[in-house]
């Protein structure tokens, strides 16, 4: 008899398999899940994570609404952009179109040659703002080539769709519409109808408004202010002086013009927390609902040890008093656990590369990474170790006198 | 003979009180997970006017690139909106019992001579049927005219919620009140109404509350509006001013049509492709003939209004349930065997295999009573839970009222499946405990 005793364990199990059974099954969906849900929520965290390319920390928007007719809004945002530039803390202002990663904005299509009859594969799409001369600074944007906006260079607010004819993009825009090339800087692209757009700057990285798509870091802005009646005002401030300055705003815009409404002041996070609510809560969800299947999966361990445990109390004596160790009797009960952890841990496998494979085409990602699946079924083990302990730590203390005992 | 099982039922319960509490705890877990997660994806899933799933269309055309589709993972289908060129054109046609063209757009609504700061609103500018063919419920007055919509007249229709703001839930019909400086007269009064999702524009934001203000749709021309959600387009124009806009390729307008029965759905149904092949001729419409009428049923699913995520919810809610209601076999099991020995004196005294069948049945049904009314709890808990992750912000509560209005059936629904799921559980228990041949325990003893 070897020390382990596989084979008596495994047929005692067998004799009694409905309960094991049921606990592998229940395993092997514990196992299933928890392996894709990690799989899930670190796509998850890694989307909300990624760098922005600008000093989000650091960054206010502010929208006011001019709604009566006689509204000037040339001077209104003439004064606003004064007054915000004027206060203490404030790095840079800007007049910016839509507001980056919150979901809207504008697109465009682009292409590097003139004339109408592109290949659709050519045509290469931009998030396009408009902003003026202190918008580099303002969202705290890295210019690799090139130079920034000038303040003449910037058009007035206008009633038609055309597009300027300068633009600062960022890199990964520049390198799908020249494949080429690795110096932008002078490179001609043209809009709609033809019209040609000289780039002047190239920053190194930024995020533009819609944060599921996959051309997100194609960003083009363009040297125009933002038409009227409603502006958006974007504040860069010294850093850790945000929140001050946000009241600072609130105080000095908030009646200084009863022609119009101002509609808030918003931190950067706002719009980014929005956007990404969806993939947070659904991180959060999966977090809590994994754990809560891996705690009812741990009962359900427990259950059957301590069901296996109170049915065999005299079996147990009667080999505490033909000489069996206290250990010797919690290692069969570990092991006998370890089985139906096991069968489950198998059965589980297949499960969890099945959902796994169905979410990877679902979701357009890599396929499941093998060290998660090795790492659930790491944890698993060890749940189902832990859950074990205590039933056959009370089944070593019976003592062998139950064996001499009737009932 | 059912208060004898019930009163051995609750008496063996109490005999071990922990494997009872795991058992109920389980039980009430399963439930309240599965309470959630359904609850969540019926409010983010249902049809919202099933019933009038038959009667309604969603007009779709494709006049989009000749080379290449409106959405190239979905090359069947047209653009979700039509550009306001085609809907003018097929508005025109009678066949339809009820039409409306529509779009989004925001105004700020003030009122002469009041202390309240002017509020921002999202507006819905429409043709008067919108009302009718929804089903939209009103409050006080009711819509506009047929010529107020092209006209067109200042009338609008406000949200409750509006009124109680500007005019503290009073009959508010016939007061003035200015849109974006413009004077209009109110028409109606909506009542709460929140279809979930909003199937008339899956294009802005379905899950977010309904418009505020309504106003006719001949507005956009004379106020020169666009549209507060996607305006697209695919071909480079020559877009100088809001007259080429009006006749360009974008697409901003949203068309649904009442057609009561086959007949008039295959008579529009022409109408539209005849209008289709006559622009053909025209040089526009260069994708093969592709015009669709949808129902509301269709139109949420071809349009993806149920996420990805929304089917791992439901997936992982089974699974959920799945793993409590095979946890709750084990425990049942585990419990009925450890009485083993006291069902075999009841089955030597006489008891049939029915009997104890019976009997146990009754202690499952206790099991799940008293765990489904732990899970109601739980469940309603975490609902408040999940609540309290969508409310992105107090002031304007967008996303939320979807949960907010978690409607009765589809709790009553969960709940009665996972009640039933978990009787269900408790059969193979019962029944196995019953064939228990009663000499095996009488002679241990």
């Amino acid at each position: 008899m070897t020390a382990w005793n596989i084979r008596p364990i495994a047929s005692a199990l067998w004799r009694n398999r409905t309960g094991a059974l049921l606990v592998a099954f229940q395993i092997a969906i514990g196992l299933a899940v928890l392996v894709n849900a990690v799989y899930v929520v670190k796509q998850r965290v890694e989307l909300i994570g990624r760098p922005t390319g600008m000093d989000t920390d650091n960054m206010i928007w502010v929208a006011s609404a001019g709604f009566t007719k006689n509204f000037d809004y040339d001077s209104s945002w003439r004064e606003d952009l004064a007054t915000l530039r004027g206060m203490p803390g404030v790095k840079a202002a800007s007049l910016m179109s839509n507001i980056p990663l919150s979901g809207g904005g504008s697109s465009n299509g682009f292409q590097n040659r003139p004339g109408e009859n592109i290949p659709p594969k050519e045509i290469v799409q931009g998030n396009n703002y408009d902003v003026d001369e202190q918008a580099v600074e303002a969202l705290g944007i890295k210019l690799i080539a090139g130079r920034s906006f000038q303040a003449s260079e910037i058009q007035p607010p206008s009633e038609t769709f055309e597009l300027s004819s300068q633009a600062i993009v960022t890199q990964a825009f520049a390198k799908e519409l020249f494949p080429k090339e690795t110096n932008f800087v002078g490179k001609t692209f043209y809009g709609g109808l033809s019209k040609p757009i000289v780039i002047v700057g190239v920053i190194d990285h930024m995020l533009g408004a819609w944060v599921g798509w996959d051309k997100l870091d194609h960003v083009v802005l363009f040297p125009r202010l933002k038409n009227g009646p409603t502006a958006i005002y974007l504040v860069r401030t010294e850093p850790g002086r945000r929140d001050s300055v946000m009241r600072d705003i609130e105080a000095k815009l908030g009646d200084s013009n009863p022609g119009r409404l101002l509609r808030w002041v918003r931190p950067f996070d706002y719009f980014i927390d929005q956007s990404y609510l969806d993939d947070r809560n659904m991180a959060i969800f999966l977090v809590s609902v994994t754990t809560a299947l891996l705690a009812i999966t741990a009962l359900g361990i427990f259950g059957l040890a301590t069901f296996n445990v109170s049915t065999r109390i005299r079996q147990i004596g009667t080999r505490r008093a033909v000489g069996a160790r206290r250990m010797d009797i919690v290692r069969h009960f570990l092991v006998e656990n370890w089985m139906v952890t096991t069968a489950g841990v198998v059965a589980g496998c297949g499960a969890a590369l099945g959902i796994g494979y169905w979410i990877s085409v679902k979701y357009e990602l890599p396929r499941l990474d093998l060290y998660y699946l090795l790492g659930g079924v790491l944890t698993i083990w060890l749940i189902g170790l832990a859950a074990a302990l205590q039933p056959a730590r009370r089944a070593s203390a019976i003592s062998p006198a139950v064996a001499s005992r009737t009932v | 003979m059912f208060g004898y099982y019930l009163q051995l039922a609750l008496r063996n319960l109490r005999r071990n009180p922990g494997l009872t509490a795991l058992m109920i705890g389980a039980v009430a877990l399963g439930i309240a997970v599965c309470v959630m997660t359904l609850t969540m994806y019926h409010a983010m899933s249902g049809n919202p006017i099933w019933w009038k799933n038959d009667v309604l269309y969603a007009v779709t055309m494709d006049f989009w690139d000749p080379q290449q589709p409106n959405d190239e993972k979905k090359p069947e289908l047209p653009p979700t909106q039509l550009t306001y060129r085609d809907a003018m054109a097929v508005y025109r046609s009678d066949i339809p019992a009820r039409k409306v063209i529509m779009h989004k757009a925001v105004g700020i609504l003030s009122v002469d001579g009041q202390a309240l700061k002017p509020e921002r609103v999202t507006t819905r500018v429409t043709t008067k049927d919108f009302f009718q063919m929804f089903d939209v419920p009103m409050q006080y007055g009711g819509t506009w005219t047929d010529a107020a919509d092209f006209g067109p007249e200042p009338v609008m229709v406000l949200s409750r919620k509006m009124n109680e703001k500007l005019f503290g839930g009073a009959n508010s019909v016939g007061k003035r009140i200015r849109w974006n400086d413009n004077e209009f007269r109110i028409v109606g009064v909506r009542d709460n109404w929140l279809p979930l999702p909003a199937f008339y524009d899956v294009n802005n934001g379905s899950l977010e509350d309904p418009e505020d203000v309504y106003i006719p749709f001949g507005w956009n021309v004379a106020l020169e509006l666009q549209s507060a959600g996607n305006t697209n387009g695919w071909k480079p124009e020559d877009v100088k001013n809001y007259q080429d806009f009006l006749g360009s390729e974008m697409t901003w307008i949203q068309m649904w049509v009442e057609l009561p029965d086959r007949s008039a759905h295959d008579k529009f149904k022409a109408f539209i492709d005849n209008y289709a092949m006559e622009q053909k001729k025209a040089g526009r419409y260069q994708r093969p003939l592709n015009n669709r009428l949808t129902k509301p049923d269709e139109w949420l699913k071809v349009n993806d209004v149920v996420s990805n995520d929304d089917r791992i919810l439901v997936g992982l809610a089974f699974a959920f349930l799945a793993v409590c209601l095979l946890n709750t076999v084990g425990l049942l099991l585990a419990k009925f065997l450890n009485n083993a020995p006291l069902t075999g004196v009841r089955r030597a005294l006489g008891a049939s295999r029915r009997q104890v069948f019976m009997q146990h049945l009754v202690e499952v049904g206790v099991i799940s009573t008293i765990g489904a009314l732990l899970g109601l709890a739980l469940g309603g808990l975490l609902l408040m839970g999940l609540r309290a992750l969508y409310t992105f912000d107090v002031q304007d509560a967008g996303g939320t009222q979807a949960l907010a209005h978690v409607d009765m059936t589809s709790v009553v629904t969960a709940l009665s499946l996972a009640f039933f799921a978990t009787i269900a559980a408790g059969l193979y228990p019962a029944w196995r405990i019953g064939r228990i041949p009663p000499a095996t325990y009488l002679k241990a003893q």
